[in-house]
């Protein structure tokens, strides 16, 4: 087996070269509601993140993975930074559920991957877009089992704004979000 | 199959001589799961999204960009050693004076008006790429006293699956700077030589360019769910 190539950090520099018009539009084929997922990234002493690559990938309404190359860009896979108050926001479809290999439920969820300056690997994580009950038998739920930490992954719908999700990411301390690995 | 602690060949969040892995690196150990069904899939590039004078960047400008031109050549593969076909590889670099085009680059050296720094390319039926480029210079950066960056291309990588999605950095040979640089030096010494390309003059162009080859593997710890 080859060994992998080590990561490495994104660094500060990247803001010309990945990033895309509309990236945070997030392409989908066929007509669906849309929604924003949004918020803000915040390192250990609660300082925004200014400088971050935050990226989504996540099945459409029907729980349908994206497929096809026939768009502007890939379906279904969105790319920001995030500004200068370490806020993101994503513009996309609700994703709906699906199903595992042993047939276990995966809840509502968009699958992230946050890379920065100071961020050696990429930090890879998955936010509910549904209420903590209704979550809790997702493979990634059970895993975590404690319900203030599954919390930290739990995106608000906004009260006045049903299509307004909300969604802050702690990478350190206090409200430390939860990171996988595989 | 499960990469043990041994073959680990990925740096840790927490690297404090990094200084600025401290704010950032999650304190909580990560939760293991495997790959979702989704996260075995990958985001399918259209075919227009990359041109092919993208694989170029020395010709960007209305001549010549300064600096050493090379050629880089090398494959891409996934932790089984299968190619990873047609899919996208970014990169961005400084140019030979080690500054970028980028508002937050306060580094006081030229801008070069012949050169962006930025290119893509999908990779064949075999895994392969070819770029052509010029070779970035160092430049000083203020984690700690007389602190340089070793000359480095910043790699963007797919896979065959969004599980394997990598952001790196190639080195080049012989440089004597990647053993003060933290960033490279946070990879465990099993792991460091993967980043540094070897000089392949068979591949550069005679009397033009000097030819590099560096190939990547991705990561195929659990890559692969069972049953997906």
């Amino acid at each position: 087996m080859p060994k992998p190539t080590p990561s490495q950090t994104v660094g500060p520099f990247f803001a010309r070269d990945l990033l895309w018009k509309d990236g945070g539009a997030v392409l989908f084929p066929g007509r669906w509601d849309r929604i924003t997922l949004t918020g803000c990234v915040f390192d250990g002493t609660g300082a925004p993140i200014v400088d971050a690559l935050f990226e989504t990938w996540q099945a459409d309404p029907t729980g349908k993975f994206p497929s096809g190359d026939d768009g502007a860009r890939p379906y279904g896979y969105g790319r920001v930074s995030t500004d200068t108050d370490g806020r993101y926001a994503i513009e996309t479809v609700m994703p709906g559920s699906y199903k595992g290999p042993g047939g276990e439920t995966y809840a509502p969820q968009i699958s992230v991957s946050i890379f920065a300056r100071g961020l050696l690997k990429a930090l890879q994580t998955r936010v509910f877009l549904a209420p903590l009950e209704a979550v809790k038998d997702d493979p990634l739920a059970r895993a975590i089992g404690d319900p203030e930490r599954l919390r930290t992954l739990i995106a608000t719908r906004d009260e006045k704004d049903p299509k307004l999700y909300r969604w802050d990411v702690r990478l350190r301390g206090a409200g430390e979000a939860v990171f996988i690995e595989y | 199959m499960a990469e043990t602690r041994a073959d680990n060949v990925h740096p840790p969040y927490l690297y404090p001589d990094y200084k600025s892995t401290r704010l950032r690196a999650p304190a909580q150990p990560l939760v293991r799961v495997p790959p979702s069904p989704l996260e075995a899939t990958v985001p399918a590039f259209p075919k227009a999204f990359v041109k092919e004078s993208e694989a170029d960047l020395t010709t960007w400008g209305r001549s010549a960009p300064l600096g050493e031109k090379m050629v880089l050549v090398g494959r891409v593969l996934d932790g089984d050693g299968r190619p990873v076909r047609r899919s996208l590889v970014e990169v961005w670099q400084a140019n030979a004076s080690g500054k970028y085009p980028h508002p937050v680059d306060d580094h006081d050296a030229p801008l070069d008006p012949n050169f962006l720094g930025k290119g893509q390319v999908l990779t064949d039926d075999e895994g392969r790429y070819r770029i052509v480029t010029i070779k970035p210079g160092a430049y000083p950066w203020q984690n700690h006293a007389f602190g340089w960056r070793p000359a480095h291309i910043h790699f963007s990588l797919f896979g065959n699956a969004y599980a394997q999605r990598l952001i790196t950095q190639m080195f080049f040979p012989g440089d004597p700077l990647l053993a003060i640089d933290p960033i490279f030096q946070s990879v465990p010494e099993a792991g460091r030589n993967l980043l540094i390309a070897d000089l392949d003059l068979e591949h550069g162009i005679e009397g033009v360019a000097l030819g590099y080859r560096w190939d990547m593997v991705l990561s195929g710890r659990h890559a692969t769910p069972m049953g997906v």
